[in-house]
């Protein structure tokens, strides 16, 4: 990092706990008000649970609304977490370190929000727990073959993965948090969660190796999550629009995009809730704004080539489809705002340096990506389902309803909610990497010039 | 990551940028009788090649399923030789120090581009026209009415450009080494062309600004103009050839195999100048292993693109994917889907779990060389089988599946030598620019020195790597 | 009472802590006797210690076979149990079969290498013995466990390399 303040670790501790130890004055009203929308989400299931899903705007042909637009919306979300923690890791990238953690969190409350719509959205949500295979008696199996059954082995399997890696990184700062608690019974809390770490050499290098493994580990899983997603819509041959090949590396590359982005939101908020600008510099968000624009621009070229081989066939069906996704009210709209806020708006304003190194415009460019990439996930399941082929007599159209809105707000209100409890608990900058950082920072003299520098073992 | 304490790289004789200097000017400038011998060897194989060339042109160009083997073969040169170079623009973009000793054999791969560029050519007669009425990239011209040779003009001008930027590139990075070499080395036509091509470099603030940016610029360039020929190669080429075959990931998947291909390519490249070349003292651990770690990540990669469209196609059941699926998979060519799925998958992610393996410096580069064979046996079975489609260039048959799908088609004795050929061709060429060039970039080196040092630290030694702008 | 005892001496210098080490390998301490805390991982070697040996790699290579095993038997099991075809596919579909057995795999692997990480670190430790709160707030501590009559030899030794606190290690439990 070009610029750099070093700091001791006495210094650190009591920054990067201050939202532990103390408590924030706009805290308690913005969870007070997180939690009355996840009540007025939660009431919402409720009475769709009792008055039926006709309740919401589905129904044939658009059986997969709002609902499941959000759920790959979270999934994407979800992923730039681990993507960002695993890779920065494996690479060995010193900007990571403040933000790893954050991003590590915001996968598993990403993933938990996503749970909740497509569990919301069966039609009979207390006979969901049969996508298990664990009841001998019945004699009845989950459908091995169906992408419905792929999706919770995979999501489960990155929900405990991620939270696990959250809980391994966290064990050294329970440690601090657990010497500078001055409430015995606190003390004794955190002195249990962090499973008595004291410290040892033995202790660090695993935690380094943990690091290193835990990544490598994670990554397949999360290349393997959307993916599986994905082929909920791709494995299809009903609805036009949806059987391309490319779907998996898309979603992917897209989850990426928005997930990045996200991460950046948190980078700003932490800077402005939190203070923490002696920790997340201008040089961090210039860093996550030239990998957004690698991404980004990769994303395009994704959506670009789906484009192309839609039409490619130049087979009726798909082109109707298309030129009602671009031509057609209120499709083409929203297609304009998606493309405008998902690439034509940030991506030129990245190419400057200013944007990049303000928080300020990083988080404005970013909260556009994410609308746009919102946008784009209904573009891609709606239009398709409005005009689905052959059943001509179905066509229809589809307008959420407040139940919907409700539910989605909720999901959005329950990752806020699940980033400020975890705040109050835990630190959300990992104190130990950034005291690391401090201790393999050098400098190297070159003529007249110092350059930063890093140790490396 | 190398566990321990750091040791002291190569030779702790090289200690300043001279030292450097000298010894690669040192290696450059002499030419072992061995080299010589081993380069005519590759210098044969390229003349059966062409003696193979003229064998099947007898056969003339019309019938393009006897043409299988030669599309494969530039399209494999397309996916090494001309996809290595991004092994050193990638990490020169995210300035990773590791590189610095193999990006000038990486980037020396886009000579052999220019032999590509000869055998692209009668491709362009192969390729049948538009006229047949078959399905392309460039529908956006009015109902029937594309021109016919929009892919052969469109995908002439991709690899031209590519093939210009990738020696505008190595001559960029080249440029201080040449002014190196005619200032220091001893008279002789490696003087005289180095006099020529260093154009008055004097390594001036100016001109090392100019060569940073316009190296950033030219990497830029050649990645996304590599990514666009393989888009154009993949499609126009190889899917529009076969009834049936839409499949939008294609073009990734091509490109990924081209990355994959590209690291296996300089991995087997800079193991050969560890081994035989004299540079144990640059080309080390830190290289093979940083090359290693990248094509595992690729194999898996490999495997995650072709379950994606083979996924796709299984689940649907439509006959036009089942015919797909047989054509390339489970049918005719069976035997060479086995090979590429155990060489560019099974084998690497089997073998890289293993530390002894994983961790040497003969391990990485027996998985490059499985992957390169894989690689050469993905592009038989993708080009043989799609060029062998009975009619294709012929207005009436079936464009919307495969009916019949075409015998295995193995390779006559003409196919044979244009594959010896290939293959010898791409080696000579790379061979025959190293004496030009130096192997190993001396500026690169020398930059080193300036942003690494070794020092004590309390009780350890360790190494500071120094952060260039 | 056990028959160890420990001591702990707090360093606010990394080189102070460095020689301390030296000194207590000259005064016969062996390396399993005594350790350093800190509160930041430092480059390997930094204090003159061992470096540690672990087995960790061996815990995902188990996790993923149980994986395997666990994912092949509930996805072959279960639609061998209720044969039904669904989508014209054979009951024992194998690129499904491949996706979940993978998802089991990778999850077996994470599993037992986090349990692996935990055993190895040699957690979880139920009495902290030696240590001081002071280690997280940038203080290096070197912790000498040893027998009774050893322990006052490791306190001298402690003292006369710099340390700001020499204190036991019973008082802190």
């Amino acid at each position: 990092m070009q610029d750099h303040i070093q700091l001791d670790q006495k210094q650190i501790n009591d920054d990067l706990l201050a939202g532990v130890l103390g408590m924030p004055k706009w805290w308690l009203p913005a969870v007070l008000f997180l939690t009355l929308v996840v009540f007025a989400g939660l009431g919402s299931f409720g009475y769709m649970m009792n008055k039926g899903l006709g309740v919401t705007g589905l129904n044939r042909p658009v059986m997969w609304g709002f609902f499941i637009v959000n759920f790959v919306f979270w999934i994407g979300i979800s992923h730039a977490g681990i993507m960002i923690s695993a890779i920065l890791r494996l690479t060995q990238a010193e900007w990571r370190r403040p933000v790893t953690r954050a991003a590590e969190v915001m996968t598993v409350f990403s993933l938990m929000a996503a749970l909740h719509t497509p569990l919301f959205h069966v039609g009979r949500p207390w006979r969901e727990m049969w996508v298990f295979p664990y009841d001998f008696a019945r004699g009845v199996w989950p459908n091995v073959r169906s992408p419905f059954v792929w999706d919770p082995s995979a999501v489960g399997t990155y929900l405990i993965a991620s939270s696990l890696f959250v809980f391994i990184a966290l064990i050294p700062d329970l440690a601090v948090v657990r010497d500078r608690a001055v409430n015995p019974l606190v003390k004794k809390i955190y002195g249990t969660m962090c499973l008595g770490w004291r410290g040892t050499p033995r202790q660090w290098k695993l935690q380094a190796v943990a690091g290193i493994l835990l990544s490598a580990l994670v990554l397949p899983v999360f290349v393997s999550v959307h993916s599986i997603v994905s082929w909920d819509f791709a494995v299809l041959i009903g609805v036009e629009g949806w059987h391309s090949t490319i779907f998996a590396p898309y979603f992917i590359i897209g989850a990426i995009h928005s997930g990045v982005s996200a991460v950046a939101m948190l980078m700003a908020l932490s800077v402005w809730l939190w203070g923490l600008d002696k920790y997340l510099r201008p040089d961090h968000f210039d860093a996550i704004g030239r990998l957004l624009i690698v991404v980004a621009t990769t994303w395009f070229f994704f959506f670009f080539l789906e484009w192309v081989f839609a039409l490619y066939t130049l087979e009726g069906v798909e082109i109707s489809l298309r030129e009602l996704q671009v031509f057609q009210w209120p499709y083409g709209m929203l297609f304009l705002i998606f493309l405008a806020t998902a690439f034509f708006i940030p991506v030129p304003m990245w190419m400057f340096k200013s944007v990049r190194r303000s928080a300020f415009w990083m988080f404005f460019t970013t909260v556009l990506v994410n609308v746009g990439m919102w946008l784009e996930r209904f573009l891609i399941i709606i239009p398709g389902l409005v005009r689905r082929q052959p059943f001509t007599f179905d066509w229809g159209t589809y307008h959420p309803s407040i139940i919907e809105i409700l539910i989605v707000a909720e999901t959005f209100a329950f990752v806020a909610l699940g980033m400020l409890l975890f705040s109050k608990f835990f630190p959300l900058i990992p104190i130990f990497d950034i005291k690391e950082g401090m201790v393999v920072r050098d400098e190297i003299k070159i003529g007249r010039r110092i350059v930063p520098a890093t140790i490396r073992e | 990551m190398a566990s321990g304490h750091a040791e002291h790289p190569g030779n702790p004789a090289l200690v300043t940028a001279e030292d450097v200097t000298k010894d690669l000017l040192g290696k450059h400038a002499g030419t072992s009788n061995n080299f010589w011998r081993v380069a005519s060897v590759f210098g044969i194989l390229l003349i059966l090649g062409i003696i193979g060339f003229v064998m099947r042109l007898s056969d003339g160009v019309s019938d393009t399923a006897v043409w299988g083997y030669y599309a494969a073969m530039f399209a494999f040169i397309l996916t090494t030789a001309q996809s290595a170079p991004m092994v050193a623009i990638a990490p020169r973009i995210a300035k990773a120090h590791w590189r610095r000793p193999i990006s000038r054999v990486a980037e020396l791969w886009t000579v052999v581009g220019l032999f590509n560029l000869l055998l692209f050519i009668p491709m362009l007669w192969i390729l049948p026209p538009l006229s047949d009425g078959r399905r392309s990239l460039w529908f956006y011209f009015d109902g029937g009415d594309v021109p016919s040779y929009s892919p052969h003009i469109w995908s002439t001008l991709a690899i031209l450009g590519l093939v210009v930027i990738g020696v505008a590139l190595l001559w960029m990075s080249a440029l201080p080494d040449f002014a190196m070499v005619r200032d220091h080395a001893p008279d002789g036509w490696k003087k005289r062309w180095a006099t020529r091509l260093a154009r008055g470099w004097i390594g001036s603030s100016a001109q090392w600004n100019m060569q940073k940016h316009r190296l950033g610029i030219l990497g830029a360039f050649y990645f996304m103009m590599l990514i666009f020929v393989h888009f154009l190669i993949s499609v126009d080429f190889l899917i529009t050839l076969v009834p049936g075959w839409v499949d939008s990931l294609f073009p990734i998947t091509h490109a990924a195999n081209g990355l994959q291909a590209g690291v296996a390519t300089v991995l087997l490249t800079i193991w050969a100048l560890y081994k035989f070349g004299g540079y144990k003292d640059y080309i080390a651990f830190d290289q093979i292993w940083g090359l290693g770690k990248l094509l595992f990540a690729l194999s898996l990669l490999w495997f995650w693109f072709w379950f994606s469209s083979f996924n796709i196609f299984w689940y649907g059941g439509k006959p036009e994917e089942q015919a797909i699926i047989e054509l390339l998979m489970s049918g005719p060519y069976r035997w060479a889907f086995f090979g590429v799925f155990f060489f560019n998958f099974l084998f690497p992610m089997w073998t890289m779990m293993w530390n002894p393996l994983r961790r040497s410096t003969w391990g990485p580069p027996i998985i490059a060389a499985s992957v390169l064979i894989g690689t050469f046996l993905d592009r038989i079975r993708l080009y043989v089988s799609a060029y062998s489609i009975d009619g294709i260039g012929n207005p009436a048959i079936n464009k919307h599946v495969v009916v019949e799908i075409p015998e295995t088609i193995y390779p006559s004795l003409a196919d044979i030598f244009i594959m010896l050929g290939a293959l010898g061709g791409m080696v000579f060429i790379f061979l025959m620019a190293t004496r030009l060039i130096p192997i190993v970039n001396i500026w690169e080196q020398r930059e080193l020195k300036l942003y690494e040092i070794h020092k004590t630290f309390h009780r350890t030694v360790v190494k500071v790597l120094g952060k260039p702008d | 009472m056990f028959a160890k005892r420990s001591v702990i001496g707090l360093y606010t210098d990394e080189e102070a802590a460095a020689s301390a080490l030296d000194a207590l390998r000259e005064a016969g301490y062996d390396q399993g006797e005594y350790e350093v805390l800190t509160g930041t991982p430092y480059p390997e070697g930094t204090f003159g210690e061992e470096e540690p040996k672990h087995t960790l790699y061996r815990w995902p290579l188990i996790g993923a076979a149980c994986g395997f095993i666990v994912g092949l038997v509930l996805t072959s099991g279960t639609q061998l149990a209720y044969p039904l075809v669904t989508g014209g596919k054979p009951v024992l579909s194998i690129p499904p079969m491949t996706i979940i057995m993978y998802e089991g795999t990778m999850l077996g692997a994470i599993i037992f290498t986090v349990i692996g990480i935990i055993i190895e670190s040699r957690l979880p430790r139920l009495f902290m013995g030696a240590y001081d709160e002071r280690i997280t707030e940038g203080y290096i501590g070197v912790t000498v466990t040893t027998s009774e009559e050893r322990v006052g030899t490791a306190e001298e030794v402690l003292n006369a390399s710099g340390a700001e606190e020499v204190k036991r290690g019973w008082e802190n439990n």
